[in-house]
């Protein structure tokens, strides 16, 4: 009677399993073998392939330790936990070793997940961040100090720098391309170019670039201290000048026509980037310019880093379209490793660029109107945690020297430098 | 039909070198030119202010403008605000409690709410 009893759970629970997979096989398979011990056997055996532990292997395991990782960095010491927590969480999710077919993991066709990834596919995810962060943005410190734009120039060496690199490791001109924009320190601008010139690549050029902007506390001040003397660091600069709210108003309107009829493939970026900018600036459409820099862009945040996340799947097998062998497309590969490799290498060369450019603008000004070098390491764009890392190394020099509000000129300089390479940069390679 | 200034399919390291060289200055350039249209922003409003407001004070020749540093606003906002802040404690000493009426309702009435003594 128990056996009786037991068959029978097992087989309501098997059929009412293969109702929620959408698929009959598995009550054909158990029906086929016939009822007993055999059949139930054979229903546990269809059952285990269906779990995730059946295909588990050790690359899988690498990823998941890594998204736990990024939550575990994200938690401990909060480096940049509203990227981390979502691109982490997104890492476990894309690891989930699943059965190809239901319409579950992020590279199949009709699943939830990839109509979420259709936003970074298709490059839509990352204007809409450039919206917010323009709504977010104050420029007065860069309105009132133009000259500091030229730091956000400099660093952007750091991208062409990479793009060499890139060349010399063997990848493909539009990899190195995309590749490069990691260099801007800027991830909704890496996450673009990668999807326009080697949506491949997305995950591990997101991953890189987001991993290294929450680096940024770690990666920047050996470098400022290596290049920056004491005496250099005690340098006072003057206090900015007030902006007026027709200043504010024009800058946006301005940095949109000049800079997109200059590069017009950095359209949707900067577009948006100024569209945001004036919703702020103008005063009249403050609901919109809320909404932007909090509950939107808040939204988009975790669809990115949640898809960017779960794109890493380890390893996945593809048909190559020329010569019809499988082949493996996954995260977990020797081009990852090397995109890893010159990230870390264009961060640390946009760093020395921006420093190294300050010390030399320097040299060609008034000694009342020297600026800090250290600002020079905010022309990275990773806002604004490089500007919050000047102002700390600032501080540790001389603790009542406060370099923030300088710093965030060749910041948001330096965002609207690296949109404007990406643009280039495609529109060289696409 | 456009035209590409490298061959994408059979490039040669001094395209690299070509894109990188462009790519860099194109960088500058956009930002040179935001720099010098900032910095004449500033006196293209102040001549058109100057215009428009020519019957205003009239200043004297020679007299310097001198720009105001961010302590010194920090300090004249601190102190208005402090200044603000302690007009609260000039009280107008009317004591403002309003006496409230309340309409009779067989729901509050306290006769309802104790115990009537039963008599004969």
């Amino acid at each position: 009677m128990r056996k009786f009893v037991t068959v029978f759970t097992l087989l309501s629970l098997l059929t009412l399993l293969s109702m929620v997979v959408g698929q009959g096989n598995l009550l054909a398979a158990v029906q086929d073998s016939g009822a007993g011990e055999s059949s139930l056997m054979n229903a546990l055996q269809i059952f285990w392939n269906y779990t995730g532990f059946s295909s588990v292997n050790p690359q899988y395991l690498i990823m998941i330790v890594v998204g736990l990782f990024f939550i575990y960095l994200a938690i401990k010491y909060n480096y940049e936990p509203l990227l981390l927590i979502p691109i982490g969480t997104g890492i476990i999710i894309g690891n989930i070793p699943i059965t190809e077919g239901f319409q579950i993991g992020i590279y199949e066709e009709g699943s939830v997940l990839s109509y979420l990834y259709f936003g970074v596919t298709q490059g839509i995810y990352p204007p809409l961040i450039f919206l917010g962060i323009g709504a977010m943005t104050d420029f007065s410190s860069l309105i009132s100090n133009p000259k500091l734009m030229l730091l956000g120039a400099a660093a952007q060496i750091g991208v062409f720098g990479t793009f060499i690199g890139a060349m010399a490791l063997g990848f493909e001109i539009h990899e190195a391309g995309a590749i490069s924009i990691i260099g801007g320190a800027d991830g909704p601008t890496a996450i673009f170019a990668s999807a326009k010139l080697a949506p491949h690549l997305i995950g591990s050029i997101a991953i890189a670039a987001y991993s290294y902007m929450a680096l940024v506390p770690v990666i920047q001040p050996p470098i400022m201290n290596l290049l920056i003397t004491k005496k250099e660091k005690l340098i006072r600069m003057k206090p900015p000048r007030s902006v007026s709210k027709l200043e504010k108003i024009l800058f946006p309107l301005i940095g949109l026509l000049l800079t997109l009829f200059i590069s017009p493939s950095a359209l949707p970026l900067l577009g948006m980037l100024f569209f945001g900018n004036i919703l702020k600036e103008s005063g009249v459409t403050n609901r919109l310019a809320e909404t932007a820099r909090t509950s939107m862009i808040d939204i988009i945040t975790i669809l990115l880093g949640l898809t960017v996340g779960a794109s890493t799947q380890a390893f996945r097998l593809v048909t190559d379209p020329i010569t019809g062998e499988m082949i493996n497309k996954g995260f977990l590969t020797t081009s990852s490793i090397k995109i890893f490799v010159l990230g870390a290498i264009s961060f640390a060369v946009a760093t020395a660029g921006g420093l190294l450019f300050a010390k030399l603008m320097n040299v060609f000004v008034k000694k009342e109107d020297r600026i800090n070098p250290l600002i020079g390491a905010a022309g990275v764009s990773a806002v604004p945690d490089s500007a919050r890392v000047v102002q700390h190394e600032g501080l540790k020099a001389d603790p009542t020297n406060h370099l923030l509000m300088h710093a965030m000129a060749p910041n948001v300089s330096g965002v609207i430098g690296s949109a404007v390479a990406a643009g280039i940069m495609m529109s060289f390679l696409m | 039909m456009m035209t590409f200034l490298i061959n994408v399919e059979n490039w040669e390291w001094s395209d690299i070198y070509i894109i990188t060289a462009v790519g860099y200055s194109v960088v500058f350039l956009v930002l040179v030119l935001l720099i010098y249209v900032y910095k004449l922003l500033p006196v293209i409003l102040s001549l058109s202010k100057r215009k428009s407001s020519s019957s205003g004070p009239v200043r004297v020749k020679g007299e310097k403008i001198m720009p105001v540093p961010g302590e010194v606003n920090a300090a004249i906002g601190m102190s208005l605000l402090m200044y603000f802040n302690e007009q609260h404690e000039d009280e107008s000493n009317v004591i403002t409690i309003k006496r409230v009426a309340r309409n009779y309702s067989p729901w509050n009435s306290k006769i309802y709410g104790l115990r009537n003594v039963l008599s004969r």
